[in-house]
């Protein structure tokens, strides 16, 4: 029952259009449409449990218990912030470009709403399956270099344009040793759709067969999002907050809120590519499939935020240096090895 | 090798993450206040001879004294501390001879408005007639009374000003 | 041809991380520095101009606002130099006193610093963890003198006050447990790879140059200098106790980080002995002088090693209950002065490593 219950909400709206005698292709998009609107409802109110949760992981790393007064446990804490953000006035420096600086907040979040459209959230959960999903993907979330890039530009402020700067140079460099990281799992599967990657690791997790390919992805996905031990984008204590040093009010509060859809991108990415996204590990398959896809996902998140809470930040210079150096031969040797790894056990007949 | 301070480093946060958290959850549970703590002051007006040492030891000239003579003796009639300029240093507490001024354990001392902050110690007025004067002390002594330096005497004041006489926060009156 | 531009940047005085209100104003070449200038002064309350309109005894509590996460080593300066002055002898028992309240404090400023300097490098949870244990040395100074960071426990000739009951066995037992949270600080913030590739061979000083700039404290001996006064000239009764002075080798910002660090372990060791020393000795706390104290018409300057450094007070007597002139010699201002030399070539993220390792705090710096 819980396994399919919310593919049998799909199906039951479904057939309830279906009663109407409206034309299907209607049906269908108005399914689509409830799906996409239940996702983003779904994001943003995961992403005010985020910011909830690392605080609180914050809190108990460095022997204090964080947030705990608003509602029970503090669990209404976020919520009380970003009320009050909304309640506050986006100051709009003199000398900024009105237009670029106020679009940039709104427009922060479109590419990472656009991505959890191809992602399954457990068997049959993805609200669209598509067959070149990984690539969407890739290819979506790369976008929003060009929103940290416009809020930071728009700002007219030295710090923003600092931030901004090092917020293109890090995405750019970092894009390709995380793609090419996850060229090996799909060598492996060979497609590009999330399902059959997903259904490729039924037996093994991709995690056992590229764990240097996992590695690679995870630190260009840290890096990705801007988060400590390679925040430089924020570097609070060099660049202040970087692009969004001007950003007040819910401004602010976008930017922020989309770090951590985005930390959900890259968790849920990796649950599906390397963790086996909604398959039951030891067989525990009376946990439905979407418990456990959440479940990796929200211990992956987990690390994310130790990272954060335990290493200090990487320079600038060493940063790019890493992605260059290290990352990239390191993913392309893998790329290699991988390939040769096929040949041999095609060769082999296994 | 290269990685293990970094694995050291998660460890140590592991670890922290399941610890005894240190903090305390203030006005729930206090941290205990030391017993050479320096917070409020507190002058037993019966031992005070308004000598005026404390004001003398004062860096910053935070406490004045006002005297008035009544018959051969001084008769202090106020005893205020612009608590705002106070340094808390205990030079006033040790230059006292009698052992009149004391620190309180009472840390909180934030007032709502610029006008309650001086520390109104003692605000009285003098007795008209010298016999009088043990009157007023033996009156305070029988009242008894929530704070020290509420023994202060009051005897026709207006209704606002005994409130800062008091030296109490105007909602915490009714105390 | 690419026509480039060099351009300011106004790094502070709101910044989070400049030690409170600093400022330098930076020439910079995209990322890189070309010229620094430091600007100080936001904070100048005119200390020593206001020590001339007060008696002896009265300028301690200002002495107090200058380090004021070391503050009874700033006390200490002070009352000493005025003791000098008149020439009083000190009790043994408030000797021992002074030396323990004076290496707790020190204890205080360095896991300030090297928690704060975690958190210029960017861990946070290194900082938090610093201050966890920050609060109980400040905890017990509170118990001893009744403040948290302005004691005002030095008096001339002796100290304000004994120590409470069994005040001495808690300095103990903190005393015990601090080896074990020092080996976390070494795990989490110095053994950190990280951390080592971001403050190795940036900010390095040669030993010459360090000597040159009159720089002191950790600063100094990170280059490898030796020269600590608690050794070299022992005042008080340091030459009772048996600790080493930890040295660096490269003269950059992990030495002087890690220098601190090791300064800790010694502190605690210096604070054992002491410990073990005061039982033995009873007797008062405070000499007997005089409630007006007029020194003879002369001058002195003393100094001592304060946390950040070599801290020096000359104060002049024209034979009135008040200091005719007080200057001191702050070790934040002086260890400053070469900031500017130190920045240049360096990114806008190393401002921040070498200027949180030269370890400042901007009430000395402005007095």
């Amino acid at each position: 029952m819980l396994e399919n219950l919310f593919v049998g909400i799909a199906d039951w709206l479904r057939s309830l259009l279906g009663g109407l005698g409206t034309p299907v292709e209607i049906n269908e998009a108005i399914v689509m449409l409830v799906k996409l609107v239940a996702i983003l409802v779904f994001i943003l109110i995961n992403a005010l449990w985020l910011v909830y949760m690392e605080r609180k992981v914050a809190a108990y790393m460095q022997a204090r218990i964080g947030p705990n007064r608003v509602g029970p446990k503090g669990l209404l804490q976020t919520t009380a912030d970003i009320g009050k953000l909304i309640s506050k006035e986006i100051v709009i420096p003199g000398k900024a470009d009105k237009v670029v600086f106020l679009l940039a907040p709104v427009l922060i979040f479109v590419p990472t709403l656009m991505v959890f459209a191809v992602i399954p959230f457990g068997k049959n959960m993805a609200a669209i399956d598509m067959n070149i999903g990984v690539f969407y993907l890739l290819a979506i979330a790369s976008l929003s270099t060009l929103f940290f890039w416009m809020g930071g530009w728009a700002s007219n402020s030295k710090y923003s344009l600092i931030g901004s700067m090092r917020v293109v140079a890090q995405m750019v460099s970092y894009e390709l040793p995380l793609v090419l990281g996850l060229l090996g799992v799909i060598m492996i599967a060979g497609s590009l759709k999330m399902s059959d990657i997903i259904a490729a690791q039924e037996h093994t997790w991709f995690i056992f067969t590229q764990p240097i390919a996992f590695l690679i992805y995870f630190t260009a996905a840290v890096a990705e999002t801007n988060r400590c031990p390679f925040d430089l984008v924020e570097g609070e204590s060099e660049i202040i907050a970087g692009p969004y040093t001007e950003y007040g009010g819910m401004a602010f509060a976008m930017f922020f809120l989309a770090e951590y859809a985005n930390i959900m991108v890259i968790c849920a990415m990796a649950t599906i590519m390397f963790l086996g996204g909604w398959h039951a590990p030891f067989g525990l398959d009376f946990i439905p499939s979407w418990v456990w896809f959440f479940l990796k996902m929200y211990a992956l998140i987990f690390v994310v935020m130790q990272l954060r809470w335990t290493y200090p930040r990487i320079r600038v210079d060493q940063l790019m240096g890493f992605s260059w150096k290290v990352l990239v031969p390191l993913a392309l040797a893998n790329i290699f090895i991988t390939g040769i790894g096929m040949k041999i056990y095609q060769a082999i007949g296994w | 090798m290269f990685g293990q301070g970094l694995i050291k480093g998660l460890q140590i946060t592991w670890k922290e993450f399941w610890a005894k958290k240190f903090t305390v959850q203030y006005p729930e549970e206090q941290h205990p206040v030391p017993e050479r703590f320096h917070g409020k002051f507190v002058l037993d007006v019966d031992k005070c001879i308004a000598c005026g040492l404390c004001a003398n030891a004062c860096p910053n000239k935070v406490i004045t004294i006002e005297k008035q003579k009544v018959g051969k003796k001084q008769y202090m009639t106020g005893y205020i501390m612009n608590i705002q300029y106070c340094l808390f240093c205990g030079l006033c507490v040790e230059s006292c001879n009698k052992d009149a001024l004391h620190y309180s354990k009472d840390f909180n001392m934030n007032q709502y408005f610029y006008r309650d902050i001086p520390l109104v110690l003692v605000k009285r007025e003098a007795p008209a007639e010298p016999e009088e004067e043990e009157q007023p002390a033996a009156k305070a002594e029988a009242r008894p009374k929530a704070k020290p330096q509420a023994k202060a005497e009051k005897p026709a004041e207006p209704a606002a000003n005994s409130e800062v006489a008091a030296g109490k926060v105007p909602g915490k009156e009714g105390e | 041809m690419l026509r480039t531009q060099e351009y300011f940047l106004n790094f502070g005085p709101q910044h989070p991380s400049t030690h409170g209100v600093f400022q330098i104003i930076l020439t910079l070449d995209g990322e890189r520095i070309v010229k620094a200038e430091p600007v100080c002064g936001y904070l100048h309350r005119g200390i020593e101009k206001l020590a001339e309109s007060r008696t002896y005894t009265q300028v301690i509590p200002y002495t107090d606002r200058m380090d004021y996460l070391a503050a009874m080593l700033q006390n200490l300066g002070y009352v000493q130099a005025v003791e000098k002055l008149m020439g009083i002898e000190v009790p043994e028992r408030a000797e021992y006193l002074r030396i323990i309240s004076g290496e707790l404090s020190r204890l205080a400023s360095h896991l300030l610093a090297t928690g704060v300097y975690a958190l210029d490098i960017g861990g946070f949870t290194g900082f938090l963890l610093c201050f966890r244990e920050r609060e109980r040395v400040m905890d017990l100074l509170e118990e001893l003198t009744g403040s948290r960071m302005t004691l005002s426990y030095a008096r001339i000739g002796g100290v304000a006050d004994d120590a409470p009951e069994g005040w001495l066995d808690k300095v103990k037992k903190l005393m015990d447990d601090m080896p074990g949270y020092i080996d976390e600080y070494n795990g989490l913030i110095t053994g950190n790879e990280i951390f080592q590739a971001r403050t190795k061979f940036v900010g390095q000083l040669t030993p010459e140059t360090a000597i040159n700039y009159s720089l002191s404290g950790p600063v100094l001996r990170a280059s490898g200098v030796n020269y600590d006064l608690r050794k070299v000239r022992p005042y008080g009764i340091y030459d009772r106790f048996d600790f080493e002075v930890p040295l660096g080798e490269n003269g950059d910002c992990f030495d002087r980080f890690y220098c601190r660090v090791r300064e800790m372990q010694q502190s605690v060791r210096i604070i054992q002995q002491a410990i073990e020393q005061i039982k033995e000795v009873d007797g008062p706390v405070i000499a007997k002088v005089p409630k007006v104290l007029k020194p003879p018409k002369s001058d002195v300057y003393h100094e001592i090693e304060s946390a950040k450094g070599i801290i020096g007070y000359y104060v002049v007597s024209d034979g009135s209950n008040k200091p005719y002139r007080v200057h001191v010699r702050r070790p934040s201002f002086i260890n400053l002065g070469y900031l500017d030399e130190m920045l240049r070539g360096y990114l806008i993220a190393d401002v921040v490593a070498i200027l949180g390792s030269i370890d400042i705090v901007l009430g000395e710096v402005d007095c």
